[in-house]
């Protein structure tokens, strides 16, 4: 037994985009099914916690007051478009059930939604689309397809867990952009889950960055980008190429593995990665502390402009 | 759907040849000479020459094959030995308690099956998974026959229903009471091999990702396991029993002996047991016609299920 994700704690303001990005494994996905308290159990327990929405604490509803908020205030769409669509349901079942879950309409009134969601997500003939089987249309297609049954009871908070990771480039270019509109004109908030802090740069207002079950980084997102303040985001940013670059230049890779979730290093996570590491960093763990205006960060080192000069010196 | 189920239809024509051709040989290979029957124990070898040449069975096999083709494709084959009534009639009176029987067993089976897999899948781990998976160990160890003199002997000896024959067309009262021990007993070894395929299917769907999405939509845990995952997990539990369907009418045949149940598995043993050739043909040939219709259905419910399966 292990705590895949451990002292997390964040806000979701009304309309705003957050973007949480981390590695494969650092409690990403387990901190977002949390929320929809999807975490599959056994063998995932949800131990201690508050997740507070609209003044209720979403940890202590029961069961049946937790589905009514499921798909309607909430709603959450998947990494994998290809699997994540029942394929013996046609699209128009699929998206009417969402909608006649959480609204007392009749089937015909339903239909009628879903082709308005259709059409929403700019998916080219809907009425036909309608009828057909997840299995034959696209990747691109299907992920349009759970956006709009996602989107179908004007959810207040649409959790994004990794929207676009199984989509070719230029798709996950138009899924996004289709995020951001629907976003301007449904008002919902966003939180997208994401390896990729190029998608969290296209939509994001602010950026939680996790790193093995806890957060590391917290920033506005400029701000994330321009400053940043934990070595591993640092170490992120410094992983992603750049256009323009000379091309002799190398990527920083991050020494290292993600640690074993069953033998956590003490002291800072990041430590045993970390280049700036000393003794301090490895037998205490720092906490989060603000550093500027919604600047957060879990490192002794910050900030880190004197750490970093005094490491090139050496 | 048509075109699938015309492709099907198609590719059980060779099969059905097969079949045919089997049935054909498998009278070659009996050791009791045909023509030696029906000249009777009294015949002198000459008399049963002449019944021999009058047969055709002085003829090459294959000759005789095309023969028997023939007659079949014009719905001829031939008279019983004993009674000299033609044998589609005598099929067609059997062929109906037979299908019948089938029915009335997998009515209340396969439901049962199905309802106490997703009971046990919904709760694994609990005593009541365990129970249902210890009680459809048993319904699978356990012989047709035992199970079913037990029913004669507990039931049907202690005058709660009959158990001699069929007492009518099931859509009569008598005929109605007079199916439900022969129909309990073929059923119970079918209740659980459907449980177990059932549990053990709808375990790997529920956890597929499009249950999680159901989830996500906000159904409950009842409505995402039927509505989503349950059809998913259909297709292993339709294919065990459409090959269940084949045991089935190997199953009726000691069952419709046991309980005098006037259908075709019972005429195929009398055949057999008075060499009664044409008539045990006859009764090959429509269990494994029966059993390929079965198999054509198993196909049409696998595209109804899964429209991927349709297309492809």
């Amino acid at each position: 037994m292990f705590a895949a994700v451990d002292g997390v704690s964040f806000v979701l303001a009304p309309g705003e985009t957050l973007g949480i990005v981390g590695e494969s494994g650092c409690g990403k996905s387990v901190t977002s099914l949390s929320i929809m308290r999807l975490v599959p159990n056994p063998p995932g327990r949800i131990a201690a916690g508050t997740i507070t929405f609209e003044g209720r604490n979403l940890l202590e509803l029961p069961e049946s007051e937790m589905q009514a908020v499921r798909g309607d205030a909430i709603s959450m769409i998947f990494q994998e478009p290809m699997t994540s669509l029942n394929p013996v349901q046609t699209v128009g079942q699929q998206i009417v059930e969402a909608v006649r879950l959480h609204r007392s309409v009749g089937a015909t009134e339903a239909r009628a939604r879903a082709l308005e969601m259709l059409r929403l997500v700019k998916i080219p003939s809907p009425e036909t689309r309608l009828d057909e089987y997840p299995h034959q249309l696209s990747g691109g297609m299907r992920q349009r397809v759970m956006i709009a049954m996602a989107l179908s009871c004007d959810p207040k908070i649409l959790i994004a867990d990794e929207p676009t990771t199984a989509l070719d480039v230029t798709i996950q270019a138009q899924i996004l952009d289709l995020l951001r509109d629907l976003r301007d004109r449904t008002g919902a908030a966003i939180m997208l889950i994401t390896h990729d802090l190029g998608v969290v740069a296209e939509i994001a207002h602010r950026v939680v960055v996790m790193y093995a079950g806890r957060i590391v980084e917290e920033a506005p997102v400029d701000l994330l980008f321009s400053d940043p303040q934990h070595p591993y985001t640092l170490g992120l940013l410094g992983s992603i190429p750049r256009l323009g670059s000379d091309g002799d230049e190398r990527l920083i890779a991050i020494k290292g593995v993600v640690p074993n979730p069953y033998a956590l290093p003490p002291g800072c996570r990041f430590s045993p990665r970390c280049p700036l590491a000393d003794a301090h960093c490895r037998s205490e763990a720092p906490e989060l502390r603000e550093i500027g205006r919604g600047h957060r960060t879990a490192c002794w080192k910050a900030p880190l402009d004197q750490a970093l000069a005094k490491a090139a010196a050496a | 759907m048509a075109r699938h189920i015309a492709q099907r239809l198609m590719i059980s024509l060779p099969v059905l040849l097969g079949v045919l051709m089997i049935g054909f040989l498998l009278l070659q290979v009996v050791p009791t000479d045909p023509a030696t029957v029906v000249a009777g124990p009294s015949a002198t070898k000459a008399e049963v020459e002449a019944i021999r040449q009058q047969m055709g069975l002085d003829r090459p096999l294959w000759v005789q094959f095309a023969g028997y083709l023939g007659r079949v494709l014009q719905l001829n084959l031939g008279r019983s030995m004993i009674s000299n009534r033609p044998v589609v009639d005598e099929i067609a009176l059997t062929f109906w308690p037979t299908v019948e029987l089938m029915l009335a067993c997998l009515i209340w089976a396969v439901p049962l099956g199905i309802s106490l897999g997703t009971l046990a899948a919904r709760r694994r781990g609990t005593t009541i998974d365990r129970a249902i998976m210890a009680l459809s160990v048993m319904g699978v160890s356990v012989p047709v026959f035992w199970v079913g003199l037990i029913l004669i002997q507990y039931v049907g000896g202690a005058g709660l229903l009959p158990f001699q024959g069929r007492n009518g067309p099931i859509w009569t009262a008598d005929g109605l009471i007079s199916i439900i021990l022969p129909a309990v007993t073929l059923g119970a070894v079918f209740v659980g091999p459907v449980a177990r395929m059932t549990r053990t299917s709808l375990l790997e769907t529920l956890g597929a990702d499009y249950v999680r999405t159901a989830r996500a939509k906000g159904a409950s845990d009842w409505r995402v396991t039927i509505r989503h995952a349950l059809r998913n997990a259909m297709i292993p539990v339709v294919t065990l029993v459409g090959l269940q369907i084949g045991f089935l009418l190997g199953g009726s045949i000691v069952t419709e002996t046991m309980f005098a149940w006037p259908g075709v598995g019972r005429m195929a043993v009398g055949a057999i047991t008075s060499n009664d050739f044409p008539l045990a043909q006859g009764a090959i040939l429509i269990l494994a016609v029966g059993f390929m219709v079965v198999n054509l259905i198993v196909d049409v419910l696998y595209a109804y299920l899964d429209p991927r399966i349709a297309r492809s």
